[in-house]
């Protein structure tokens, strides 16, 4: 027996919302991109269940979402790379990675 | 059913972790049991392939470097002075609110589960052959893409931790020609 796709929309809209709380309420810049990795996830899982939802209805193209999420995944790991290297970066000029703190970077 | 019951519980554990860890290092082993969490829901989903590169890529290598940036710059704890303090309760009042209306809203419309053998039938467990097939020929395009996109974050890793002036592998260099004579009474 499968699982309802419904359920996984719903574990993805808890998980988003669980990564928006976490980048509104963190104050180490590193913590605020755990929870942007938190909401991409729950992105993804959406994408996958609606894939699959598709396929129970006979698209032909329904393996496009899954093809999707990978290229996700790809661009995700770049900007880990990318962002922790900034975040390396400003370390290496203020000495610290708070938010509140870095708010006058701004232009 | 109660598979799922229990993989969302562990996802959303991890979740509530990330957001209240005091500890960054306690945060990022929560992300990482929610990460392997959705990979097992994407096994759930008939996306094999995918759950394998999750537990790779995502809780492998990309955790890992957040791990290890953690050490390196050694973040503290939060104080608990915050600018706003009123904006903790009113970030989770409203996250609250908008995941459980969404939740919601997607399980008032709920349908039957999707018939397996159906599902089967087109996707065939995500493997690695058919995600392939699709990577290679509707999306070769944006396949490249990928590749020009993760050889540049590459570069611009290495030139933005790199200090200005500073030759790559220079301080390596710099060690071996400071003492030449240590090095040649070692043994082969």
């Amino acid at each position: 027996m499968s699982v309802p796709s419904e359920y996984f929309v719903a574990l993805s809209a808890v998980l988003f919302g669980l990564g928006a709380v976490g980048v509104v309420t963190r104050r180490s810049a590193i913590l605020v991109f755990l929870s942007i990795e938190l909401m991409l996830n729950a992105a993804n899982l959406a994408i996958v269940a609606y894939a699959r939802q598709w396929a129970a209805t006979g698209g032909p193209h329904a393996l496009q979402g899954q093809g999707a999420v990978f290229i996700v995944l790809a661009v995700a790991a770049a900007e880990v790379a990318v962002g922790l290297g900034i975040l390396v970066a400003i370390f290496r000029y203020r000495v610290t990675t708070d938010v509140d703190e870095l708010a006058e970077v701004r232009a | 059913m109660i598979g799922f019951l229990i993989v969302a519980a562990l996802a959303v554990a991890g979740g509530a972790l990330v957001i209240t860890a005091r500890q960054p290092v306690h945060a990022a082993l929560g992300l990482v049991g929610t990460l392997l969490s959705v990979a097992v829901a994407y096994v759930m989903l008939d996306a094999h392939f995918l759950a394998a590169i999750q537990v790779i890529v995502y809780a492998g290598a990309v955790m890992v470097l957040f791990l290890f940036v953690i050490m390196l710059l050694n973040v503290e704890q939060q104080r608990p002075a915050a600018r706003w303090p009123w904006l903790r309760w009113a970030a989770y009042a409203s996250g609250l609110v908008g995941a459980v209306a969404v939740a919601a809203t997607a399980l008032s419309e709920r349908r039957p589960a999707p018939d397996p053998a159906a599902v089967a039938a087109v996707l065939q467990g995500g493997s690695a052959e058919r995600v392939g097939t699709v990577l290679f020929s509707e999306y070769l395009l944006a396949f490249h893409l990928v590749a020009v996109l993760l050889l540049t974050g590459v570069v611009a890793a290495v030139s933005l931790v790199q200090r200005a002036g500073e030759q790559p592998g220079g301080e390596a260099v710099a060690a071996f020609e400071e003492e030449p004579t240590v090095r040649a009474s070692e043994p082969a």
